[in-house]
């Protein structure tokens, strides 16, 4: 029982920053219908931003994942300015040139850092128990920003005039256009809001896995797999189907190990393609 | 003239889709445009609003080139532009459509009192406004549209058939309420198959026929010319 609890606690530390990544992902292929495999890399430059300005500069660590968020969402304008915006009628494209962006920040962090694991000291020592289960301050503070990240995402998109002008955008490009909605600007806010939160999540994580300039690879399959099975171009089914796919990962790398967990996470997103090809809340075709 | 094409092209790849395309809208009063399917109806609104571009010819709206600016910009000099098929966001409730169409205006009092009027306009509309627009039927996805379009205030509206897919007694509605806008003031560019009523409603009338205008006249006209009887109006 203990275990079944402390297991539970852990999945939710693992959904937080999955969430973060997968809506990330899901609000770039909303509103620019690109599919960015570089989201990986880019969740890998937001913990570098931690290993250089934290672990190496000894700047406060919520600097340096504020600073994570905002210099990975300005990698993101340049990659819509440089690469989705001159492709943007040819998605095929907008794929190939992500693969090769996500060479070249690889690349760039071995130069700049080398191959091996980054070391990032905790930023706190503390831990919570909770009916039993440890949860350490570090991970609290994961789950607490994906939270309040997440909610600001919500208010954002409900509430404002951007965030409607955004969701208009990902329902019809074209209609939003003759709104006077520019697709340019509603390109750059997704971008910079989709790599930021992959960003975030990177900084957030980046003491509690000890970063590689290739940590991206397995970032990106996961990514896919969630959104796969939450419904490609819904941010909900992106949040539920990261908590779904972290809690049956998590239990299953616990009680059994971590390679079948990859596997039956795989046929997770099998079986939700056979039972419902849209996932579990893609409901629309997109146009 | 409000807005004028001057012999405009339009190319799809290899098709020419508009061959020398002219035509003027003054600033009052109902213009349509009808024709065949293919004839280039829907392309002459779409090249208008910057969704096309021309291989030849300009297009000037208050004696300035318009042709070439980004969409979004040709709605900031006021024209709305309600497109085929309505194409309201169907994940946005219609009061949230309503708003998007008064994105680029700043005058929160002004925006909200033209939601007013579209309330007006369309009761069905403030009754519905909390639910998706992709619950409503046809015809109120069209006045949703067309609400929508209102609110950017526009010095010139474009509505390309309206009477797509509606039933009889709603086609007779959405033509009141296109008269009744054309009547406030807004200037009317009709794109119809619907020739009968199009005629009806306007005071000029252009027939397009494979991408040229074939004929063009007064309304009451045309109504009467032997060819457009019996090529759009049934005999």
């Amino acid at each position: 029982m203990d275990l079944l609890w402390q297991t539970a606690v852990n999945a939710t530390y693992a959904a937080s920053y999955m969430a973060l990544i997968a809506v990330g992902l899901v609000m770039i292929f909303g509103v620019m219908g690109v599919i960015n495999f570089a989201h990986g890399e880019l969740y890998m430059l937001g913990a570098y931003c931690v290993v250089f300005l934290y672990a190496q500069e000894n700047f406060p660590f919520l600097l340096a994942v504020a600073a994570g968020l905002v210099f990975v969402g300005l990698v993101g304008i340049v990659m819509e300015r440089t690469m989705f915006r001159p492709l943007r009628d040819n998605p095929l494209g907008g794929l190939i040139a992500s693969i090769g962006f996500l060479l070249i920040l690889q690349t760039l962090v071995v130069f700049g850092f080398g191959r091996r694991m980054g070391h990032v000291p905790p930023s706190t020592q503390g831990k919570t128990e909770i009916f039993g289960a440890i949860l350490t301050h570090q991970r609290l503070f994961v789950i607490v920003a994906a939270i309040l990240l997440l909610a600001a995402l919500w208010a954002f998109l409900k509430r404002s005039k951007f965030g409607r002008a955004l969701r208009a955008c990902a329902q019809d490009a074209e209609a939003a256009s003759l709104q006077g909605i520019s697709l340019n600007q509603t390109a750059r806010m997704a971008m910079f809001i989709g790599a930021g939160l992959a960003g975030v999540a990177g900084a957030l994580t980046a003491p509690l896995v000890s970063p590689t300039p290739y940590i991206g690879h397995s970032i990106i399959v996961t990514a896919f797999i969630i959104i796969i099975v939450g419904g490609v171009g819904s941010l909900e089914g992106a949040v539920i189907a990261a908590v779904l796919y972290a809690f049956v990962h998590t239990f299953v790398t616990t009680f059994f190990d971590g390679v079948i967990a990859n596997i039956v996470g795989l046929a997770l997103m099998l079986a939700v393609l056979i039972v419902r090809p849209t996932g579990l809340f893609g409901a629309r075709e997109r146009a | 003239m409000l807005l004028e094409i001057r012999d405009i092209e339009v190319r799809y790849q290899k098709t020419v889709a508009l061959r020398g395309v002219s035509m003027t809208v003054p600033a009052g009063g109902i213009v349509t445009i009808i024709g065949a399917n293919g004839a280039g109806k829907t392309t002459s609104l779409r090249a208008i609003s910057g969704l096309e571009p021309l291989t030849r010819g300009e297009i000037r709206f208050d004696d300035a080139r318009i042709d070439g600016l980004a969409p979004e910009e040709i709605v900031r000099r006021g024209i709305a532009h309600v497109p085929e098929g309505r194409r309201v966001f169907p994940d946005l409730t219609v009061e949230e459509n309503l708003h998007t169409g008064a994105f680029l205006r700043t005058d929160r009092a002004a925006v909200q009192a033209s939601l007013t009027e579209v309330f007006d306009h369309f009761p069905r509309l403030a009754e519905r406004r909390r639910q998706w627009a992709r619950s409503m039927s046809g015809g109120e996805q069209q006045m949703l549209a067309i609400g929508r379009a209102l609110m950017s205030a526009p010095r010139v509206l474009l509505l390309d058939e309206p009477s797509m897919g509606l039933s009889p007694v709603m086609v007779q509605e959405i033509a009141r309420i296109v008269a009744d806008i054309s009547g406030r003031g807004v200037p009317v560019v009709l794109v119809e198959q619907n020739a009968e009523m199009a005629l009806r409603l306007a005071q000029y009338a252009y027939v397009l026929e494979t991408g040229a205008v074939a004929l063009e006249g007064p309304a009451a006209d045309l109504r009467e010319n032997a060819h457009v009887r019996r090529a759009y109006l049934g005999g």
